[in-house]
């Protein structure tokens, strides 16, 4: 990879708002399956919240990320309440929110005709990759400090709204999660 | 001084049972509902309804709405066939589990999990009105003019960490379930009413085939 002079933060206009937004989802998780609806909502505090329900209506889990930074668990089924679960899933939609592209250390990198808009994390990387322009998001990509441990893409258009699909794909273990944006189901 | 405070406990208990459920009170004898209750479920072989279901996220102020169809059969089949808002199959046959999601299909046998095992129990207990024999749940009856309130509380730990209770309400004219309500301990609560309710018409056994 090389290093180009070029302003990571021309990523932030791919960035997806979830006003209120319910995906039919599924997880395939070490050959096991889950399935149910997956609600990403705005609080009035500027808050964020999903929530995993199944469809019968069982909560497998409710998170909250703050305005800027923060996260709290609301409630997590009891089989799902595993420190290394809640990590991985924390950091799932940290990436796929944009979150924590605050770091000093943002770069973009060149590599196979791709750029990648690198953010350092606590630990590990994200990075955004977008077409040679900036114009195109192609994927999104958590790296620990050695190599890609997780995928994740768009489909349809992201920036100022909700993508009208998501796929998370990791890619040390078999876990994969796929939402397909569902509306006119929910009556606030 | 004392029978003041009986009378006082007395009209606590009274007015808390009004305000648990409002509309309805605790039954004067549960023995006697127990009785005409078990005639009632004996006499049902089959129930066919339509079903629909309304699970509310307190704190994100969400309601979400999905129905679709529901068969059941004594003693352990039970299919429940939601249409919207996308389909989603679960039939139980002698303590299988089938779900299809979809193109998605999984087989679970009841026997291997244990919380599937009681959730298992629970779904069919609560339609064939074996409920009040469940172990894992203590029960209370209220009433009122048209329908009876079984509240189930877990016993179980495990259920215990997922549930705070699991109401069913009966029609009095025949001891049907109208509704169950199913209220999680975060306050979350997911609703199933049945309409157009079917009881004892013959079902094929293939609706119930596991694939």
């Amino acid at each position: 990879m090389q290093r180009i002079p070029t302003d990571p933060l021309c990523i932030r206009k791919f960035k997806p708002v979830f006003e209120h937004a319910v995906y039919k989802t599924s997880v395939d998780v070490v050959g096991k399956y889950l399935s149910g609806l997956l609600i990403i909502k705005r609080m009035p505090d500027s808050s964020s919240r999903i929530v995993f329900t199944n469809e019968l209506g069982f909560t497998f889990f409710d998170f909250g990320f703050g305005a800027d930074t923060g996260f709290h668990v609301y409630q997590i089924a009891p089989a799902m309440n595993k420190k290394a679960v809640i990590i991985t899933l924390r950091k799932d939609f940290e990436l796929i929110m944009f979150r924590n592209m605050d770091s000093v250390k943002q770069d973009a990198l060149t590599d196979s005709g791709l750029v990648y808009y690198a953010f350092p994390q606590s630990k590990g990387v994200n990075y955004y990759i977008t077409d040679p322009n900036c114009g195109r998001l192609v994927k999104m990509q958590r790296a620990s400090d050695k190599k890609p441990v997780m995928e994740a893409f768009f489909i349809g258009n992201s920036a100022g709204e909700s993508p009208d699909s998501i796929s998370i794909q990791h890619l040390n273990f078999n876990f994969s999660i796929g939402l397909k944006k569902i509306s006119a189901i929910a009556t606030p | 001084m004392i029978r003041t405070l009986i009378l006082a406990g007395f009209m606590f208990c009274y007015f808390h049972s009004l305000a648990q459920y409002p509309g309805y009170a605790l039954v004067n004898n549960p023995e006697s509902f127990k009785v005409s209750f078990g005639r009632a479920t004996a006499s049902t072989v089959s129930i066919q309804s339509d079903f629909s279901q309304e699970k509310t996220l307190t704190m994100l102020s969400e309601k979400i709405s999905s129905s679709g169809k529901f068969w059941f059969q004594k003693k352990d089949k039970m299919r429940m066939e939601y249409i919207r808002p996308y389909p989603y199959l679960m039939i139980l046959n002698a303590g299988k589990i089938f779900i299809k999601d979809g193109q998605k299909e999984n087989k679970i046998s009841a026997g291997s999990n244990k919380v599937f095992q009681q959730v298992n129990r629970i779904l069919l207990d609560c339609v064939d009105g074996n409920m009040l024999n469940n172990p894992d749940f203590q029960s209370r009856i209220f009433e009122n003019g048209g329908s009876y309130l079984i509240e189930l509380k877990p016993q179980a730990k495990n259920l215990k960490e997922l549930y705070k209770n699991i109401n069913i309400v009966l029609d009095k004219k025949d001891y049907s379930a109208a509704s169950i309500g199913i209220y999680e301990n975060s306050g979350d609560q997911t609703m199933i009413h049945f309409q157009n309710k079917s009881i004892n018409a013959p079902i094929p056994d293939s609706v119930f085939n596991i694939p």
